[in-house]
């Protein structure tokens, strides 16, 4: 309904106008020439695929209407060599809506008798089996007339057996024509019943019947699923913490079980509304959506930290803070900051990152730790275009030699390369890699200096630590 | 005249349009249709444009959620949308000022100046909902069913793409009448099958409505289909889980499909858009590099598609690149002709040539998208491989976890979350922790996915805890050696052939009268696994007798057997079978050759094709229906739609 849309119409209705009745199978409409009606045919069928222009159209055009290829072939069908004419009679009239309407042509006598019957069979004596199947059939059906306790349970039963819309149709009728207490009465004893009311409640949107209901029979759980993501919908802030910290209140004094997970998330859900109110995290926060994660989060806090060597834990939007408050895991930790400073081109703070001092000996040196595969993280910087110093670093950790060799040799590290060749020993291979790189160049003489090393092979302090 | 099977199924758009027709033809006055933008694509199988404007239609409008058509006291509007109750809902708001505005209404039901149109069904409810609005007497309501809606060879869908999770997740079974009514409308056409097996509780229900919709009219032509087998998608979830390594299964893995046509799109496609963009990595693609276009999913239109759609993705995608190197040699080849040669062949062989190339070009392209998408494709796999194998298990859990951090997926990453609990079971405990990341990763307001996910079966079900001293009990690691349902009946059915292959090499059931075929069903995922309705069509197939029949799958849950009106589990069957003498003939082996497959919420194009193979190996011809084509990405985002 955009406004484009009067402006095209005329246009639309133009083309379609020349194009018009080149598909149509039907064999009674007399289209005139049968030759000129292929040919069209084949001539818009190419223009579809070459014109893509007109499916990224936003209007309905004859074109994106056209399904040539697939009508094409049934040409020469018709409706009667696969349907007998009583069968499509069946269908058409199964599709209506109302079966109400009297057939043309009655005697006045068969009218009088088929309005007595409808009358009876309406206002007077309910006919169960007669409404089940109207309503299978999806007829609309009057329900009126189901008036005792146990002419509704009936009527809920038979529709029960068969499934269906009618539950619902029938469910709505009975919280229309019962009490509350009935009503939920015949929901606790029929599972299948209550599961398509809730089912309506939830796509009909009304939250708060929907999880007064689930608390009403039992299901808390899933009442304070839904009441979590009532809060979180709330576009505005304030609301939205209240509301939180409402639920995380009655969740755990509400003596129901709690999920530890649900628990967790809820808290972190709080906090994270309670970063964002204190810090206005700046720039690159306008790029994320309304809903930033945990992690996209983390990204911003990564890229405003200024000070990688100590981390302020005051600071709330400190990302090893942060990471903490909010339970990320260290790989994840990890990977985020590798992603946001290599994208920065801050290489230097990589080592920062990935640096445990080991609690137990404060004196003892900083160690290099990775939580995840470190094949990972080279090929991540390789991608993110990281020099070849860094990727080297990251390579150096490996301890895999051969693996460490096919990763260098793919992201075009060739110190790494040296290095792996000189621990697997091939001589010969660094010979040839020797061979091939510039003359002079940093790599070659790191090159040379590592075919000497391998040269002498005579026990020196230096190789025995590097056992060590 | 005779028609064949293939014909009479594209038939289904021929009644389609006479339903139709039916409808908007009851309405008098100057039309207007308003369609929900996602009716589009599939009303593009049943009519055109053109047609619509032949019955009456004088213009047709998108409709808009946010803003109502201007209407002409002269108009008749006729809004077309998805039986959703949400959808309904905000019509009916919108609509909603019209109650007041109304003051003359006519008495006649057509003669009223708005017509919502539902598909598939208008549900009963909706006319009581309708009254609440003060609507009735201004709107009319109508149901239409297109029924099956014919893709390709051998593929039929019902378009209907949240059946999935109002069935299995809201346990809603408001859509199945109207499913068993496109049932009923094959039997019309193709006549009743001698025999219809049903796998699950939805399954059996289908038939159960079937019945109860009352006898149908015969069919002109002699029964087309010797028998039907329906399933619940619940009863194979893998087929879906699995990543397929066929061309067909991995365009649906990376590309939006709606009725039979995917959108090739590298810049916003499946795959891209379930990542974080902050941390794809490389981030300068260019986003105008290509436009955006469509392929059809239809081998009779396009033959490219046709030749490769079931075959093994590789394969595939080199024989495309070939196909374009061909195309490029007999292009150059005009360089060196003469000037008449010339003429005749650009009047002649360029047309189609050019044609040719521009659709091998639209596959190579989309073949190429999909490698660039799925990366590590090996790593997948094996991970995949060992998870239905149960290798090591804690190994997987770390792997997966580590998928999650450095490659998220929204929804693939807890796609192999949930294949791994159906294999091998995951505990609360493990669930607990992964779904701790995963909230991280993709924001707090998707904690309620697990608990669908639970609903559905693919995950374990959370459980609170109460604080007593039986903590410390079940906080004690004790080692358990239970199978998964899944893992039972796999085995029973002989589904996981990676892991029977050690002992006895071509297990499939199919292949094991001919040890020269190298492959099985199972190739549709490599070798690991054969789906269920591929494995059950082979059963049906070469079942000699019903006892025969009834020993293979005596110990599977939820089978049944429905001949004519009667429902028998498959050993009572075969025991009625002796104790009844000669009039109750048994129906095995079947006398027609050609199978029927429904699946019940969503079936994939893995299935299919392991189908289409069972198919050519026991020369049958076997048709796979559903309600919708899913990739196992859709059916885990089913799951997200709150």
């Amino acid at each position: 309904m955009e406004s484009q849309f009067d402006n095209t119409d005329e246009n639309y209705w133009n083309r379609s106008s020349r194009a018009a009745f080149s598909f149509d199978d039907e064999d009674d409409v007399d289209l005139g020439d049968v030759g000129a009606r292929t040919s069209t045919g084949q001539a818009s069928q190419s223009s579809k695929w070459d014109n893509n222009a007109i499916f990224n159209d936003d209007t309905i055009s004859e074109a994106s209407f056209d399904n040539s290829a697939a009508l094409g072939t049934l040409n020469h069908l018709s409706i009667k060599a696969i349907l007998s004419d009583e069968a499509l009679k069946l269908v058409l009239q199964e599709q209506a809506v109302d079966d109400h309407v009297m057939p043309k042509g009655v005697t006045p006598e068969e009218e009088l008798k088929l309005l007595r019957r409808q009358i009876q069979s309406t206002l007077y004596s309910p006919n169960l089996e007669l409404t089940a199947q109207k309503l299978l059939h999806g007829k609309v059906a009057p329900l009126e007339m189901f008036k005792s306790l146990l002419e509704k349970r009936q009527l809920l039963d038979a529709v029960l057996a068969n499934g269906g819309d009618a539950i619902i149709g029938v469910l709505l009728f009975l919280k229309r024509t019962l009490n509350a207490t009935q009503f939920h009465g015949i929901l606790q004893q029929r599972p299948k019943a209550l599961e398509h009311y809730l089912s309506y409640l939830r796509q009909s949107g009304d939250v708060s019947s929907y999880i007064d209901m689930l608390q009403r029979f039992g299901r808390h759980q899933e009442a304070a699923l839904r009441q979590f993501q009532a809060a979180m919908a709330c576009n505005e802030l304030a609301t939205r913490k209240q509301q939180l910290q409402r639920l995380i209140d009655a969740y755990a004094s509400a003596g129901v079980g709690i999920i530890p997970l649900y628990e967790q998330v809820f808290h972190s859900a709080l906090k994270l509304q309670l970063v964002r109110e204190k810090d206005a995290l700046g720039d690159l926060s306008q790029r994320l959506g309304d809903e930033p994660t945990p992690i996209e989060l983390l990204y911003v806090c990564c890229s405003q930290n200024k000070n990688w060597k100590e981390q302020d834990m005051l600071k709330i939007s400190s990302p090893q803070r942060f990471a903490a408050d909010q339970e990320i895991s260290p790989a994840q930790y990890e990977w985020t900051a590798l992603n946001e400073r290599a994208q920065a081109q801050a290489y230097a703070d990589l080592e920062c990152i990935f640096e445990r001092v080991s609690g137990w000996h404060p004196l003892k040196s900083k160690q290099f730790h990775i939580s995840f595969d470190l094949t990972l993280a080279v090929q991540r910087l390789f991608e993110l275009k990281a020099p070849a110093t860094v990727l080297q670093l990251f390579l150096s950790k490996m301890s895999n030699s051969p693996e460490k060799l096919v990763l260098a040799q793919r992201v075009k590290c060739i110190k790494a390369v040296i290095d792996a060749m000189v621990s697997l020993k091939q001589q010969q291979e660094l010979q040839q890699l020797k061979q091939t790189l510039p003359d002079r160049s940093e790599e070659q003489f790191y090159c040379e200096n590592a075919l000497k090393s391998l040269q002498s092979k005579r026990w020196t302090t230096d190789n025995i630590k590097l056992k060590l | 005249m005779d028609v064949t099977l293939e014909k009479k199924l594209q038939g289904f758009q021929l009644v389609a349009q006479e339903k139709l027709q039916a409808i908007l033809c009851s309405i008098p006055g100057k039309k207007e249709l308003i369609l929900e933008p996602e009716l589009i694509k599939p009303l593009e199988h049943v009519c055109t444009a053109s047609w619509l404007k032949l019955k009456g239609i004088q213009r047709i409008y998108k409709h808009d959620a946010k803003q109502r058509l201007p209407h002409a006291a002269d108009q008749v509007h006729i809004y077309m949308i998805r039986s959703l109750l949400g959808t309904y809902q905000t019509l009916l708001r919108q609509l909603q000022p019209l109650a007041i505005q109304t003051t003359s209404e006519s008495p006649d039901l057509e003669l009223r100046a708005f017509h919502i149109i539902c598909v598939p069904s208008c549900y009963a409810y909706f006319h009581a909902l309708l009254e609440q609005a003060g609507l009735c007497g201004v709107v009319q309501l109508h149901h239409y069913n297109w029924d099956f809606i014919y893709l390709d060879q051998g593929v039929l869908s019902l378009e209907l793409p949240n059946l999935y999770e109002c069935l299995y997740l809201q346990s809603n079974s408001s859509a199945l009448p109207s499913i068993a009514q496109s049932l009923r409308l094959l039997q019309m056409i193709c006549g009743p099958p001698s025999v219809t097996l049903t796998f699950g509780n939805h399954s059996a229900q289908l038939v159960q409505l079937l019945q109860a919709l009352g006898t149908v009219p015969q069919s002109p032509n002699p029964p087309d289909f010797g028998a039907w087998l329906i399933i619940d998608r619940d009863k194979d979830y893998v087929s879906t889980l699995l990543t397929p390594a066929i061309y067909a299964g991995l365009l649906l893995e990376v590309f939006q499909l709606s009725a039979g046509e995917i959108i090739v799109d590298n810049a916003n496609n499946k795959i891209r858009s379930q990542k974080l963009q902050l941390l794809q990595g490389k981030t300068e693609y260019a986003p105008n590099q290509a436009k955006p276009s469509c392929l059809r999913l239809n081998s009779a239109c396009d033959e490219i598609y046709g030749d490769n759609r079931y075959k093994h993705f590789a394969q595939a995608s080199s024989l495309v690149r070939a196909q374009v190197k061909t195309l490029g040699l007999e292009l150059q080849k005009l360089n060196d002709m003469k000037l008449e040669e010339m003429h005749d062949y650009v009047a002649r062989k360029l047309p189609k040539l050019t044609e040719l190339k521009a659709k091998v070009l639209r596959h190579l392209n989309a073949s190429e998208i999909v490698i660039q998408m799925l990366g590590n494709f090996r790593r997948l796999q094996t991970l995949e491989e060992d998870i239905l194998n149960n290798v090591s298990r804690k190994r997987l859990l770390t792997g997966i976890d580590e998928l999650l951090t450095t490659d998220g997926q929204r929804y693939n990453t807890l796609r192999l979350l949930c294949l791994l609990h159906l294999c091998v079971g995951v505990t609360p405990d493990e669930l607990q922790s992964f779904a701790r990341n995963y909230c991280n990763m993709f924001g707090h307001r998707e904690l309620c996915v697990f608990q669908q996910l639970a609903q559905a079966g693919l995950l374990p079900v959370l459980l609170p805890e109460r604080k007593t001293s039986a903590k410390l009990l079940s906080n004690l690691p004790l080692p358990k050696f239970q199978q998964t349902e899944f893992q039972a009946n796999a085995n029973r059915l002989k589904l996981l052939t990676s892991f029977a292959d050690a002992e006895q090499p071509a297990a499939s059931g199919s292949a094991s009268g001919h040890p020269a075929i190298k492959s099985c069903p199972s190739f549709v995922f490599n070798g690991m696994y054969i789906p269920l309705a591929a494995q059950l069509c082979s059963m049906l197939l070469n079942a000699n007798s019903g006892e025969q029949l009834a020993t293979k799958l005596a110990m599977i849950d939820g089978l049944h057997v429905h001949v004519g009106a009667q429902v028998n589990t498959l050993k009572a069957y075969a025991a009625n079978l002796k104790m009844a003498s000669i009039e109750s003939a048994d129906v095995f082996p079947l006398r027609l050759r050609n199978l029927f497959v429904f699946v019940v919420g969503g079936a994939n194009y893995a299935e299919i094709a392991a189908c289409d193979f069972v198919a050519k190996l026991t020369g049958a011809q076997i048709t796979v229906a559903s309600d919708t084509l899913l990739a196992g990405s859709d059916l885990i985002a089913a799951a997200f739609n709150h």
